[in-house]
């Protein structure tokens, strides 16, 4: 951990680099459960199936994932794409590639499942394509946050607690 | 978030405000979470087998449990990431600072992990008391942990040289 002050928070960002591991861990579970991997499978889950429950999807539906998932999925990568760029070790176009790269296919992930349902069904394969660049990017960045977080030195009583740097008085 | 990095006695006065309004609203979000699990039955043993456990032959587990945890794991680990960074900043001695985190994520992992036990364990019972368990822990150490850093953030470290 090239950066100081970061050596601090070593405890929270290892706390949140676990809890990002599951949270890709059981985003991939839920999108093989859901939806399956073949482009044949993710169209039918939007345009439905032959069959009392194979309804297509109501934009409603989408929404209700969608919404909640444009907060969680930027704020994830812009933490845990900040906390890399912050510790140094990356050259500044490596952090930008992988910003560019992680939020693209956020991006493509959120909208392609709009265009599968009411623009084009072969958009399948953006949806797949988009999700397994997504999960390799989050999973890019936990390696990087696991290998900054295993080399950091450990914080000295001076660097550490905040005991000799809050104020002095008020 | 400079007066993270550079804590400096202004820094620290001028997030205080905004701090403490962020911290009141984490302890909302908490209390919030505890009273939506006592409505939807999930507080409750038998509450939380009627939806979590696994049906016959479903060896990966119900998705509603795939999803609890997928929005469980974000919200822990926000919460545990801006409650622990604010804690490193406040004047509280290292083990206090370290136990709350550390008893914090320790629940909230057997909160969000023991449903999972019976698909390793087939016939394992004690896993909902056990995601009970961790779940008031994980929250009663946040609460814990956001009443700490209400109180002590921006304050001046005690004396201790008499």
């Amino acid at each position: 951990m090239a950066d100081a002050g970061l050596r601090r928070f070593r405890a929270p960002i290892a706390v949140f680099t676990a809890m990002t591991l599951i949270l890709a861990a059981t985003g991939a579970v839920l999108f093989v459960r859901k939806m399956g991997l073949r482009p044949g499978e993710v169209t039918a889950y939007y345009l439905g199936t032959a069959g009392p429950f194979g309804k297509p999807r109501t934009l409603r539906g989408l929404l209700e994932v969608a919404v909640p998932h444009l907060l969680a999925v930027p704020l994830v990568l812009f933490v845990a794409l900040h906390l890399v760029a912050f510790a140094g070790e990356l050259p500044p176009r490596t952090v930008r590639r992988l910003s560019r790269a992680s939020f693209g296919f956020a991006l493509i992930g959120l909208l392609s499942g709009f265009g599968i349902r009411w623009v084009w069904p072969a958009l399948s394969v953006a949806k797949i394509a988009a999700f397994v660049g997504f999960e390799a990017t989050l999973a890019a960045l936990i390696v990087l946050l696991v290998s900054l977080l295993a080399h950091a030195p450990e914080a000295t009583e001076a660097e550490g607690p905040a005991r000799s740097r809050a104020p002095a008085a008020r | 978030m400079r007066f993270l990095l550079q804590p400096s006695p202004a820094a620290l006065e001028r997030a205080r405000p905004p701090v403490r309004t962020f911290l009141a609203f984490a302890a909302l979000l908490l209390v919030a979470e505890v009273i939506q699990r006592a409505v939807s039955g999930t507080l409750s043993p038998a509450g939380l087998a009627a939806t979590l456990s696994p049906a016959e032959g479903e060896r990966l587990g119900p998705v509603a449990l795939w999803e609890e945890v997928h929005q469980g794991a974000f919200l822990y680990g926000f919460l545990l990431l801006t409650v622990g960074s604010l804690l490193v900043v406040c004047p509280l001695a290292a083990a206090l600072r370290n136990a709350l985190l550390a008893v914090a994520t320790g629940a909230a992992l057997v909160d969000l992990l023991a449903p999972f036990l019976p698909l390793a364990l087939p016939g394992f019972s004690p896993w909902a008391g056990l995601r009970i368990a961790g779940f008031s822990v994980a929250t009663a150490a946040l609460l814990a942990s956001v009443a700490t850093a209400f109180v002590t953030f921006g304050r001046a470290p005690r004396r201790t040289d008499g």
